[in-house]
């Protein structure tokens, strides 16, 4: 068993283990790819600022005449601290009033008020889509005035705007170094008509990209793109322009691949020495439950003074050996009991046995005369007598003992079987010069009727017995609160306070002689006492040596 | 032989009382402690047979008090058979212990035991010239031939025997051969005497005057 329990621990420890380190690993191994998301976005924001610092040419970020004083965003610095993942800061170009503007990459043909763009297309590009900006058809192409008349001054001057074919190199120029982390930008026009766009950007259908409206704000995605995965930022802007900044993220996957198995290999690890040291310690846990059970093996019955010895007695295994030594010492009391019991009856069972051997031996060791012969065989028959009433009175015993089923008690007017022992014992009473009175109330109690007729026979019997010449007993029952009372006094010699707790002990005597003479046996008040106790019922005993003694059964009365 | 039986159980002591009588004892009875020791150390018993549980005084007690100042051989008998209470009996100073139920045979066997020891006397047949006693059986054989001899004359004779050498005064003879109940008549004494002459031989016992009777060595 001890084995079992304890591989079904390990197992289950083992399950436990096993999914909390999964969980966790997983929760890691998500927010780590959080972390380098964002700081991939972080970067694709940057490198949207920095486009977007050359994308107004000649105009101040709002508030600020001295270019200088606002440069555009500078490159991550991270406190000063190496930027994680190794990608190297963008060198920054001074911004002044003739640097190129990136906005323009000459895709529409000379200004031409009417035309349409039907110039031919660059390579790569996107269909044409009308509305120019800053040509006839913008609607932003006039300033307006508040009550929303143009006033002639252009919003926007599309001369101001040169096309910079080194565009894509410049932006490329910034990112220096690992060709894999190096960002790509896509600005275009309306749906599909590109501005500029750096070397590395990828083919993108870009009324895939937003294909209802213009963007207007800022989405970032996640796509795949061949074998790889790539991050975009994409940005709408005034003008109908919108620019996609993104991002390979082959080092941010490679790294997390390398992380994911680091901590996978760590949790094994963990997992290893969980399981060893949970071994080891359910062993030593274990162990002193295998000790107890060898302990309460040897415990038998010619052992049985043996208890279960463990150091900690206030842990779970403490309180354990506790309760089984408990129940030891209960059983080791009733063995006792039954021993001193079967050594109290056969003693009690000798001396008539002996009576019988030594009147028989004598009176057959020679011949003799009718009388003697008559006299032996009377004293054989008292001591038969004798013998019976003990055996009887110790079955009695033995079945209340073992337990008496509560099923056979039926409901017993006790003012009438207190008559009926009343009329059984007068014969004997007037035998012995004994007034016998008698007062009962009707009351009921639920018992076995013929016990308890033994009870009062008992204590009637006793009271007329231990009496004084003349003397008298009375009996009254009569109902108190929620018990039946039966209360018999009578005015005989009395028992002595210090004999009076053991009177209810099986074999118990006060007075020898005179019991043995009457018959007794020593077990009339035990039997009583069983009865009562059977009965749910108190027996208590009053008496002054010399005076009397008054005997007062409680028992509970019948539930109507 | 006078001996004091102290039990308890009245129809024990009835019984037992009577096969000792029967047997030629004189037998004094008590059935409590108090009373069993009062008489006890008040007579010269031949031995006291004492029952252990006993109201009044238990039988140790009694064992206890009467070794201050007697020792009379004391038979033990209980209902009580375990080890411890065997040991303790005769190392209290029981000189035997017997436990009930018994056999009667058994007791007067044990009985006549003890008084041959009390006596010095282990051999069961005390031989006196022609006479032989055989105190197992309580018979007399004068020559090889059985003598009858009454109950009485046989505890008189085994008596004389028993402290051969030594002189047995009157007063022996009341203590150890008549129980409480008889009357102690000196006629009786030279009854036996008398009669134990003609039976056994004029040798056998002597008369010392005003003093007692002895058999010569």
């Amino acid at each position: 068993m001890i084995r079992s329990l304890h591989w079904r621990l390990q197992i289950w420890h083992a399950v436990v283990l096993v999914t909390v380190l999964g969980i966790f690993g997983g929760v890691v191994d998500y927010l780590q790819w959080q972390t380098r998301i964002q700081q991939v976005d972080a970067e694709l924001d940057r490198a949207t600022e920095i486009v977007r610092a050359r994308m107004w040419p000649n105009r101040m970020p709002r508030g600020r005449r001295n270019p200088q004083d606002n440069p555009p965003p500078a490159a991550p610095n991270n406190n000063g601290r190496p930027v994680a993942f190794d990608i190297p800061a963008p060198k920054i170009l001074p911004h002044h009033d003739d640097a190129p503007a990136i906005l323009i990459q000459a895709q529409q043909p000379a200004p031409s008020p009417q035309q349409q763009p039907a110039a031919p297309q660059p390579p790569d590009a996107a269909p044409p889509a009308p509305p120019l900006f800053g040509q006839p058809g913008d609607p932003n192409r006039f300033r307006r005035r508040p009550d929303g008349r143009e006033d002639g001054r252009p919003m926007f001057d599309p001369r101001r705007f040169e096309p910079n074919p080194k565009l894509a190199e410049e932006f490329a120029a910034l990112y220096e170094g690992n060709h894999e982390t190096l960002p790509y930008f896509i600005l275009w026009m309306g749906k599909d008509r590109i501005l500029a766009k750096s070397a590395n950007a990828p083919d993108i259908p870009y009324p895939g990209l937003k294909e209802e409206q213009g963007l207007s704000e800022r989405r970032v995605q996640t796509r795949v793109e061949g074998h790889d995965q790539v991050r975009e930022l994409a940005h709408g802007f005034r003008f109908d322009v919108n620019m996609l900044v993104g991002r390979s993220l082959a080092p941010e996957l490679s790294a997390q691949r390398s992380s994911t198995l680091l901590m996978i290999l760590a949790g094994m690890g963990v997992l290893a020495v969980g399981l060893v040291g949970d071994y080891w310690l359910s062993l030593h846990a274990l162990k002193p439950i295998a000790k107890m059970a060898t302990t309460a093996e040897s415990i038998s019955v010619k052992n049985l003074s043996e208890r279960i010895n463990l150091e900690k007695t206030d842990d779970e295994l403490g309180q354990l050996a506790g309760v089984l030594n408990r129940t030891f010492d209960g059983l080791q009391a009733a063995f006792e009991q039954q021993s001193r019991f079967t050594a109290d009856a056969s003693h009690e069972l000798r001396t008539p046995v002996s009576v019988i051997l030594s009147h028989t031996e004598l009176a057959l060791s020679r011949s003799r005369s009718p009388e003697e012969y008559r006299d032996a065989i009377e004293t054989c028959r008292r001591a038969g007598q004798r013998m019976k009433t003990l055996i009887d009175g110790l079955l009695a015993l033995a079945r209340y003992d073992a337990g008496q089923p509560e099923q056979e008690y039926t409901l017993v007017e006790l003012d009438a079987l207190g008559r009926e022992c009343l009329d059984l014992l007068r014969p004997l009473a007037d035998e012995r010069h004994i007034t016998l009175t008698g007062h009962f109330e009707p009351v009921r109690i639920k018992g076995d009727r013929s016990r308890i007729v033994q009870v009062l026979t008992n204590l009637l019997t006793n009271a007329i017995r231990y009496n004084r010449e003349q003397g008298s007993v009375d009996a009254r029952i009569f109902p108190l609160e929620n018990f039946a009372v039966i209360r018999i006094s009578d005015t005989g010699i009395g028992i002595p306070a210090d004999e009076l707790p053991h009177v209810f002990e099986r074999f118990y005597r006060v007075d020898k002689a005179r019991s043995r003479a009457e018959g007794g046996t020593g077990l009339g008040l035990s039997i009583c006492k069983t009865i009562i106790d059977a009965h749910h019922g108190t027996i208590t005993i009053e008496s002054e040596p010399q005076q009397g003694t008054t005997v007062e059964v409680r028992l509970p009365l019948a539930q109507s | 032989m006078h001996l004091l039986v102290v039990e308890d159980e009245a129809d024990l002591r009835r019984v037992i009382a009577s096969a000792l009588r029967e047997e030629g004892y004189a037998v004094d009875t008590a059935e409590e402690g108090e009373d069993g020791l009062f008489k006890a150390q008040s007579w010269e018993y031949d031995a006291v047979i004492l029952d252990v549980m006993l109201p009044k005084r238990d039988g140790w007690s009694v064992l206890n008090t009467l070794r201050e100042s007697k020792k009379t051989p004391v038979l033990m008998l209980t209902a009580r058979d375990s080890l411890n209470d065997r040991v303790r009996g005769l190392d209290g100073g029981a000189d035997d212990y017997l436990v009930k139920p018994f056999e009667l045979k058994e007791l007067l066997a044990r009985v006549r035991a003890l008084i041959r020891r009390a006596a010095g006397q282990p051999r069961p047949i005390l031989e006196i010239g022609d006479v032989r006693i055989d105190t197992v059986s309580r018979t007399v054989t004068l020559a090889d031939e059985p003598v009858a001899l009454t109950a009485k004359e046989y505890s008189f004779l085994e008596f004389l025997a028993l402290h051969r050498g030594e002189l047995v005064t009157r007063t022996m003879i009341y203590d150890h051969l008549f129980d409480e109940n008889e009357e102690s008549l000196s006629n009786l004494t030279d009854v036996y005497v008398s009669n134990l002459r003609r039976k056994l031989g004029h040798d056998l016992i002597q008369t010392r005057r005003g003093q007692g009777y002895l058999i010569d060595d």
